[in-house]
């Protein structure tokens, strides 16, 4: 019964969606610009792999890492989170709650009708790291690039579960905010957004690899760079999945319970 | 020109009004407390990792570079207690018209819209920055007391600018309407803040000195204990400063004229 109602809701949440998108087009900008992160790190690693290479990672190699964090972080951008929240918070959730289909699918919609604009800020930024540095372009092979497509998607899905788990506990505490932005500053660190995990500690590196935040970026961006050997990446993209699976159970079961919550208040 | 004294003790009731106003939520303490002591201890990881591949970074040590770290967290701190908080109030008044009440209040405007919030959270930012700090001088030659006094001369400056240039952005939002983002397009060059400028290329050392000032308060006051720039980092430091204060001050007048409130 869901499904085809989605299908058939699909091309005006589709309209509405690319509508609302496109009214904040210019904060959209502003947003791309947030997550210039990996620009610094290049230019510090740089710095540091001009003595030679780091862990086997000379500077094109650190050029094409970074110019992959670049590009997964925003092709996975989504601010569910704030959005869920502050929409619990203010109550501004009922109007949302009317409409046919689940609000989940309505914000997902909304995030995915973003990514044009997304890219078309940041190609000229990515054109101008090629340019810096063309030998970071490399064919990674068709197989590993269909495997860091599906990776993408499943980092895409990550993250807005993530971030919707996260939003859906508004439903019980005001601090959810500050919860994103403790689970940001380890996510930082353990991704491999602030430097690729081939430079980490061993210890640091053997418990990242088990850790939720690297399938979330590390293991489409290493697909990407050829950093991943085949055994590592079935193991990754099982770990995707596994997260994915996890995260799909805790979302829906938290939704539900939240949203009982959310009647009793009258709002 | 404001009489200094009358400033303070706004500010010092601002603040007052606003540390009470945040305190009210008492059981968000422990939860603070616990996420800020996980966001402290992460934002030494990537520093952790750097040097866990190279003793020195264009000679820097970790020590020198735990200097940069500390500092930067002090800034990250004062910034997300006392700045950002009043930043999104702002933004939100300019866009629903509720400045106008503070426009009326017999104080001047920018102190009002400066001051109003606190986020007690930060001083677990503010106690690893700390921490950080205790540690690189435990590690470090102890600098010389005139290295010292360099340094504490810096952050005042430094600070002034980085406030100067949240206002500015501020000021912005008079004229463009979701701006309250910026404060995140900030954060995130300040974000280089974290390492000392030598790391990067020229040009970008040049911007964050002058432009995104953060080296003035993080990369300057560590060469400074390193025993290096001495006494023309400060006068650098205070120009760069002046600089920014006037230019701010100017914007927010400009754009206070430029207001149109929600009545009219």
């Amino acid at each position: 019964m869901r499904a085809p109602l989605l299908v058939r809701a699909l091309p005006d949440l589709v309209r509405v969606s690319a509508a609302e998108v496109t009214a904040w087009r210019a904060e959209l900008i502003l947003w791309v610009l947030t997550a210039t992160l990996p620009l610094v790190q290049l230019a510090l690693w740089n710095t540091v792999a001009a003595d030679g290479p780091v862990a086997g990672l000379d500077q094109a190699d650190m050029a094409r890492y970074f110019g992959g964090t670049l590009l997964v972080r925003q092709l996975t951008a989504n601010w569910v989170t704030w959005s869920l929240s502050y929409e619990i918070r203010s109550g501004a959730l009922s109007p949302r709650l009317l409409k046919p289909v689940h609000p989940l699918w309505q914000y997902a919609t909304q995030m995915v009708l973003a990514m044009p604009i997304r890219m078309g800020v940041l190609s000229p930024i990515l054109l101008g790291v090629v340019l810096w540095r063309p030998e970071l372009v490399v064919w990674p092979g068709a197989a590993a690039f269909a495997l860091f497509l599906v990776s993408v998607g499943l980092a895409w899905l990550l993250q807005f579960l993530i971030q919707a788990l996260v939003g859906i506990l508004a439903f019980w505490v005001d601090k959810t905010d500050a919860l994103f932005a403790a689970w940001f500053s380890v996510w930082l660190v353990f991704s491999g957004y602030a430097a690729p995990m081939a430079v980490f500690p061993d210890w640091m590196r053997a418990v990242g690899t088990w850790l939720p935040f690297r399938a979330t970026l590390a293991t489409p961006v290493e697909l990407l760079s050829g950093g991943l050997a085949p055994g590592d990446a079935a193991r990754d993209l099982g770990l995707q999945l596994a997260w994915v699976g996890l995260l799909l159970l805790g979302v829906g079961l938290a939704w539900r319970r939240g949203l009982a919550r959310y009647g009793a208040f009258g709002a | 020109m404001l009489d200094l004294a009358r400033t303070l003790r706004v500010v010092a009731a601002l603040l007052r009004v606003g540390l009470s106003a945040a305190l009210q939520y008492r059981a968000d303490f422990l939860l603070d407390a616990v996420l800020g002591v996980l966001r402290a201890s992460a934002a030494v990881g990537p520093t952790v990792v750097l040097f866990s591949v190279r003793e020195q970074v264009a000679g820097w040590t970790a020590p020198d570079v735990a200097l940069v770290l500390g500092f930067y967290l002090i800034l990250q701190a004062l910034m997300s207690g006392l700045v950002e908080p009043n930043l999104g109030e702002v933004v939100e008044a300019i866009r629903s018209g509720n400045l106008d009440l503070l426009l009326l209040k017999p104080v001047d405007a920018q102190l009002l819209v400066s001051f109003r919030r606190v986020q007690p959270a930060a001083i677990w930012d503010l106690l690893g920055g700390l921490a950080v700090l205790a540690w690189a001088g435990w590690q470090r030659p102890s600098p010389g007391w005139g290295a010292i006094l360099v340094a504490v001369g810096l952050l005042p400056p430094g600070l002034a600018a980085m406030y100067s240039l949240w206002l500015l952005a501020i000021c912005t939002s008079f004229f463009f309407v979701r701006v309250d983002n910026l404060r995140y397009v900030l954060g995130a060059v300040v974000d280089a803040g974290r390492n000392p400028l030598v790391v990067y290329p020229p040009w970008m050392r040049v911007i964050l000195t002058a432009v995104i000032p953060v080296g003035l308060i993080t990369t300057f006051p560590a060469s400074a204990l390193r025993g290096e720039g001495g006494l023309s980092l400060w006068v650098l430091a205070m120009g760069i400063a002046v600089g920014f204060v006037i230019a701010s001050r100017a914007a927010w007048l400009r754009s206070l004229a430029a207001y149109t409130s929600s009545g009219s």
